[in-house]
């Protein structure tokens, strides 16, 4: 292990990217435990970042569980996220506080506002249940767009620009106690089913590299250093677990769907 | 209280003064309109250079948006322009595609995501220029024209905040308002108290005038050379005049003087004529007395004469005592006193052998100044007999009337001349004697004293009837 040589982190919106708070005492934590100075990566859509990591310019990202099912083959699982005690969350679907809709055949015809293409729960989920109710979410909705971001889609949706969002249900919570005026502007429809929370990877052939091994027991020990539970009381998780690749199989069951239907 | 409300009555301390404010007003008002003008058109410009240049910035980050119709991306750059309000104040943005439709506004509640623009607000802004002000509200509307290679693809359009300019305009105002305010207080106040000290010399000039009405001692202030030069040379030419008044005034008492010595020595003329007239014929009554005094009958005949020519000198000497007292005695006028007058001019009448027509209608007592009254009478009745032809007719009348007394003394003579009769009648405005009719000029006086007003009346051909109508009331004795 290099001493120079900084551990280069992915990261996308699956959390609360933009708190620059959380992020130094993120970077903190991971450099003091791992001996190794951290470099966090972000881009603007999660394909990119999976670009970089399947293309070894990253050490590990964190990124969705969809992106993760896409390219199993070539990914290991580093962590996952525990969160309210599991590794598992959901996908939301928002609409204004004001808005009229009861139930998600009312959005038909509206607006909707998509967090990724590449998103489990800002896009694939809501895709999906079109899908397996035989419709297609450009014809069900009278536009979408995509904003890159899970707080974009509920500011979209809290501003009035959508008439509805897709959103991770986890970032929606984390939002609902630290933003609570961006997120009280909407109101949930619909809770999905249960997915595997978006975990940290690596490059397969990079799995057992110091580096990721070191960041691996640097995330599992967090719950037991002061600055790691700092950082996990900011992220509103409980800490990170191993898991095997079968948490994502609802994931990958919807991408097939999906990708059929294409 | 109606000369008060009309300025030409004000004082001149008090009138230039507020001729000062309202120029000052006047001016002032002119001046604050074309600073406010000139600041708003400054603040158009300003505000007009500046929408344009946060406007092109904005839309070159929203060219690439628009072009793929991205909402999010579009939205997002609207909202944090309006969010940011750095430079220019945008309370709103919105980017409207070329077909009406808007792709995304900084609020989209009140821009609905790709739908049409509003009609109302299309309407209210439909102006094609670069910057429009809002009628109503404190806005203006600035627009944008998004283009690819010359091909309009868009419009942005940002509505800005301008309260902040009409604050500073407002604020302007105040400060125009206020310091023209205090401006024109201070002038006004400095003209009040200049025009005050520059009309100083006013009051003490109308009190010499004053003073001279009054025939006081007149006083000129000594320090003339402190004066401004026009109060100066008035100063110096009312001292002058002052001073021909004066001379004038000692030169006509000597005139009065000398009319009234003139008149008492025909009156002692007259007196010695009719003294001497009943003189010789008591000298005879003595004589008869003398020679034939034992008679009974013809002691008791002349004594009878004695009497009644001794009554008459008496008469004679009375009425010249009477008439030549000088001052007012409180002495109530009686038809007695009247028929005074005739004894006085009788010598006169006999002399021009005139026909004296006395009536005497009064038949009380009356409060009057009536040694003044008498000598006005008697001047009259001289001035008469003397304008009478020899032979003429000279008519006196006396009589009482609701408002007080009525005199007439009317002559055949040739009338009295014009400068005369005015004198009479208008004491006020007649011009000054000359030596010649001082004699009327102190009858106008008299009669002026006793607030009496003459008439003058001259018949066609020739003869002179002067009417004289004088305030008098019945007198009651205290006792």
């Amino acid at each position: 292990m290099g001493a120079e040589r900084p551990l280069r982190f992915g990261l996308t919106p699956v959390f609360v990217d933009d708190d620059e708070a959380l992020l130094a005492a993120f970077s903190r934590y991971l450099g003091e435990a791992t001996g190794l100075p951290v470099e966090f990566v972000k881009r603007r859509s999660y394909q990119e970042i999976t670009v970089l990591l399947l293309a070894g310019r990253l050490d590990v990202a964190w990124i969705c569980g969809y992106p993760y099912v896409q390219f199993r083959d070539r990914l290991a699982l580093v962590a996952v996220p525990l969160w309210q005690g599991s590794p598992l969350y959901r996908s939301y679907v928002v609409v204004g506080a004001e808005s009229p809709a009861r139930t998600f055949e009312d959005l038909r015809g509206t607006i909707h506002a998509f967090s990724d293409p590449d998103s489990n729960s800002g896009y694939l989920v809501t895709a999906s249940l079109l899908r397996r109710r035989g419709e297609d979410p450009g014809r069900f909705f009278r536009h979408v767009f995509f904003t890159y971001g899970h707080r974009n889609v509920i500011r979209a949706v809290g501003r009035g620009l959508a008439d509805g969002g897709s959103v991770d249900g986890y970032v929606f919570e984390v939002l609902r106690r630290i933003d609570p005026s961006l997120v009280d502007a909407c109101r949930v429809l619909r809770r999905s089913e249960l997915f595997g929370f978006p975990p940290v990877a690596c490059r397969v052939e990079a799995e057992k590299d110091e580096v990721v091994v070191a960041l691996r027991d640097a995330l599992l020990a967090m719950p037991s250093h002061p600055t790691g539970r700092f950082v996990l009381e900011l992220l509103g998780l409980d800490g990170f677990t191993v898991s095997g690749p079968e948490l994502f199989d609802g994931i990958a069951a919807n991408a097939r769907l999906l990708a059929r239907a294409a | 209280m109606s000369s008060l409300l009309r300025p030409r009555h004000w004082p001149l301390s008090l009138r230039v003064p507020l001729l000062v404010a309202a120029c000052m007003i006047a001016v002032g008002t002119i001046a604050s309109w074309l600073v406010l003008a000139v600041l708003a058109r400054t603040q158009e410009a300003h505000l007009r250079q500046l929408a344009r240049t946060a406007l092109t910035s904005l839309g070159a980050s929203l060219t690439p948006f628009v072009e793929r119709r991205d909402v999010w991306e579009t939205f997002d750059a609207l909202d944090r322009f309006v969010s940011r309000r750095e430079g220019l104040p945008a309370t709103f943005a919105a980017v409207v595609l070329t077909d009406g439709t808007v792709l995304a506004a900084s609020d989209p509640r009140r821009f609905p995501t790709l739908e049409p623009v509003p009609a109302d607000w299309r309407q209210l802004w439909s102006g094609e220029a670069d910057l429009q002000l809002a009628d109503a509200a404190p806005a203006a509307l600035a627009r944008h024209r998004l283009s690819i290679d010359g091909v309009p693809i868009a419009e942005v359009f940002a509505e800005i905040d301008i309260s902040g300019l009409l604050l500073e305009r407002q604020q302007v105002f105040w400060a125009l308002l206020l310091s023209n305010a205090l401006l024109t207080l201070l002038l006004a106040a400095g003209g009040y108290v200049l025009v005050r000290r520059m009309l100083s010399p006013v009051p003490q000039l109308a009190q010499a005038v004053e003073q001279l009405r009054r025939g006081g001692k007149i006083e000129i202030p000594a320090d003339l050379d402190r004066q401004a030069p026009e109060f100066r040379t008035l100063f110096l030419r009312f001292r002058a005049m002052a001073e021909a008044v004066e001379e004038r005034q000692t030169l006509l008492a000597r005139l009065i003087e000398e009319e009234r010595l003139a008149q008492l020595g025909r009156l002692a003329s007259a007196m010695a004529h009719e003294v001497n007239n009943p003189l010789a014929g008591l000298l005879t009554v003595v004589d008869t007395l003398k020679r034939r005094g034992e008679d009974g009958a013809v002691r008791e005949s002349a004594l009878e004469l004695l009497e009644r020519g001794l009554l008459g000198m008496r008469n004679v000497v009375r009425a010249m005592l009477v008439a030549y007292k000088e001052e007012d005695t409180g002495i109530p006028l009686t038809a007695r006193a009247l028929d005074d007058l005739a004894v006085l001019t009788r010598h006169e009448v006999q002399r021009r052998r005139l026909q004296l027509e006395w009536s005497n209608g009064l038949r009380a007592a009356y409060e009057i100044d009536s040694g003044a009254l008498r000598q006005a009478l008697l001047n009259l009745l001289l001035n008469a007999c003397r304008a009478a032809p020899i032979g003429g007719r000279v008519v006196f009348e006396a009589e009482e009337r609701p408002e007080g007394l009525g005199f007439v003394v009317e002559d055949n003579g040739p009338g009295l001349p014009e400068p005369f009769r005015q004198l009479l009648e208008c004491p006020d405005s007649a011009a000054p004697p000359t030596s010649r009719g001082l004699g009327i000029w102190t009858v106008a006086r008299l009669l002026r004293r006793l607030g009496a007003r003459a008439e003058v009346t001259i018949g066609a051909e020739g003869g002179t009837r002067i009417s004289i109508r004088c305030p008098a009331r019945q007198w009651r004795s205290v006792a």
